[in-house]
């Protein structure tokens, strides 16, 4: 799963509050070498931008899960493939 | 056909391509862009033509939309055939000798000197993950190459008789752009293609590329294939490949093969229209009756001329909620890599497959470019169509091939199954100028489902097509401006 995707993904558990699912934690992964905030005119920054692109698109996450912020549900994340599927229960 | 080449003048070809049907503008719009020419399309349904020089075959040979190809010996726009059965096949013997083969069998040569270079393209091993090229898709129909029997077949007009099991859908759909009338038969046969040629084949000698080089004349080998299609021919396709094959044997001193065949030779005649050929592709192998890559593996060439209906834009974020195997966002993804890609499926097979789909293409890219070749846009998740993890508004195209009640599911469950997913669709789609393509055969189904989601999906347009034998529609829509609540409240 890339950092581009797991932008658009939210947490599906029934009962959350409004926008309660996003965004879902992702428990492992290295830390990113980016910045906490980006700087003023960082579209400029060539340098900031290639590791942006890197931090998104390249680097992909093969093991682990993504938790719900609100619920604590994981969704475990194998051979780098989210099972976001709710259980019979759940749905 | 194009006239003979002259001293020092370039060789130029007409190509025959075959297409989905219903994305011939498609295919015509992607030669344009790819090589700088425009087309005709045929009235034969399927088929469009380009004048090119024969240097540019290999460009020719990679666009997306094209099932198969064959260079142009001569067209006939409008063939004058004799009614009695003997006079008008006399009249396609004869024509054997008269035609202008040259120029057409050294762009055949050259077209062999290509596939030589190219290794094991178009024959990929069924165990692995499938190439991308094309993934086969066992059981997909529609194609030019088998013959059509069928005397009373007039495809311009008579409304189209589905096979037994399926429903006639007596829709009136807007914006049509093309019906099928004719591969719904050939379906119907068996995978044989129905050639006859007159001598007998030999069995155990394997087709060689058919290179007459080194002034050595190398005797090649031949079959006739012959596609007919109309009411007022008094001959079947069956006997005119056998007599125009004679004829072709009788004029090269070829010998005839049905299986390991050199040349093949196509006998297109679609009402008036005649079209003499040489195929420049093989069968396609999604012609085998093969599922190597799933049940309802979708021709990559479909997949390719739905995408083109999105008019993706780079950033797009493109997603395919149902993606089976795979088709849909690998073809996105290779075609335009400045869109983000997203597949999703809730069976784990489909899941494991397709992510070993986006593997092996990852792999050749990497293999292609040794400087990071990594970042392929192309992202797959586990989901479910109804209830899809996605952010409200966030997705700029859906496009997927919708469960066809007889392949996976029934029709029952799609009446639950396609409301909900027409909502949940509007819901991750962004307002306004968000965009859905969607294949599916159950089009009374679709209608219904439709109806009832008209305050946030518009139907744009439909293109009717060809899946497996089955007729199918493949509809845009386009998303209202009005804003989906969060989810509770929304339904």
């Amino acid at each position: 799963m890339k950092l581009l995707t797991h932008n658009l993904l939210s947490s599906h558990v029934p009962g959350l509050r409004p926008g309660g699912g996003f965004p879902l934690r992702i428990e492992l992964g290295r830390p990113s070498e980016l910045p906490p905030e980006p700087l003023p005119n960082y579209e400029a920054d060539e340098e900031f931008l290639r590791r942006l692109h890197h931090v998104l698109l390249e680097v992909e996450v093969l093991e682990g899960s993504l938790q719900c912020p609100d619920s604590g549900r994981r969704f475990p994340i194998s051979k780098g493939v989210p099972n976001m599927l709710l259980t019979e229960d759940e749905a | 056909g194009p006239a003979a080449a002259q001293e020092g003048a370039e060789l130029a070809a007409v190509i025959g391509a075959t297409v989905p049907t219903g994305f011939e503008q498609t295919a015509a719009e992607e030669g344009q862009e790819k090589l700088g020419s425009a087309s005709r399309i045929s009235r034969d349904r399927g088929k469009i033509y380009f004048e090119v020089a024969a240097r540019s075959l290999p460009q020719v040979h990679r666009l997306r939309s094209v099932d198969n190809l064959f260079v142009v010996v001569q067209e006939f726009k409008d063939y004058q055939f004799k009614e009695n059965k003997e006079d008008a096949l006399k009249d396609l013997e004869d024509l054997v000798k008269k035609l202008p083969w040259t120029d057409p069998l050294k762009v055949w040569e050259l077209n062999n000197s290509l596939k030589k270079k190219k290794t094991k393209r178009k024959k990929h091993n069924p165990q692995s993950p499938a190439s991308r090229e094309k993934l086969s898709d066992g059981g997909e129909e529609g194609g030019a190459d088998q013959s059509n029997t069928n005397d009373q077949e007039d495809c311009a007009q008579t409304p189209v008789s589905v096979e037994p099991a399926g429903g006639q859908d007596s829709e009136n759909p807007q914006g049509v752009t093309s019906r099928n009338g004719v591969e719904e038969e050939e379906e119907n046969e068996q995978s044989d293609v129905k050639v006859e040629v007159q001598a007998s084949s030999e069995s155990g000698a394997k087709a060689g590329d058919g290179q007459t080089g080194e002034g050595e004349a190398k005797v090649l080998r031949f079959r006739v294939t012959c596609n007919r299609a109309g009411e007022k021919h008094s001959f079947t396709s069956n006997e005119a490949a056998r007599d125009f094959g004679g004829a072709v044997q009788e004029h090269f001193q070829w010998k005839a093969d049905m299986t390991n065949f050199d040349v093949e030779v196509l006998l297109n005649i679609h009402n008036n229209e005649v079209v003499v050929g040489i195929a420049l592709t093989e069968e396609s192998l999604h012609r085998r009756n093969i599922t190597h890559f799933g049940p309802t593996t979708l021709r990559s060439t479909l997949a390719y001329g739905m995408l083109r209906l999105c008019d993706p834009q780079p950033t797009d974020i493109i997603v395919d909620p149902m993606c089976g195997t795979g088709a849909i966002p690998i073809e996105g993804a290779a075609e335009w890599p400045y869109c983000y890609h997203i597949a999703g499926d809730n069976n784990p097979q489909a899941v494991k497959r397709a992510a070993n789909n986006i593997c092996s293409l990852l792999r050749k890219s990497e293999s292609k470019d040794s400087s990071t070749a990594q970042g392929i846009p192309l992202d797959i998740i586990q989901w479910d169509i109804c209830n899809l993890p996605l952010r409200t508004g966030s997705v700029d195209v859906v496009v997927t091939d919708m469960p066809f009640g007889k392949r996976i599911g029934s029709k029952k469950k799609n009446w639950d199954l396609y409301p909900a997913c027409l909502m949940e669709m509007g819901r991750i789609c962004t307002p306004g100028t968000g965009r859905a393509v969607l294949l599916t055969q159950d089009k009374k189904c679709f209608a219904k489902a439709l109806s009832r989601v008209g305050h946030i999906w518009r139907r744009a347009q439909t293109v009717w097509v060809n899946v497996g034998g089955l007729h199918a529609a493949v509809y845009l829509l386009r998303r209202t401006w009005e804003r989906a609540e969060d989810r509770k409240s929304f339904w």
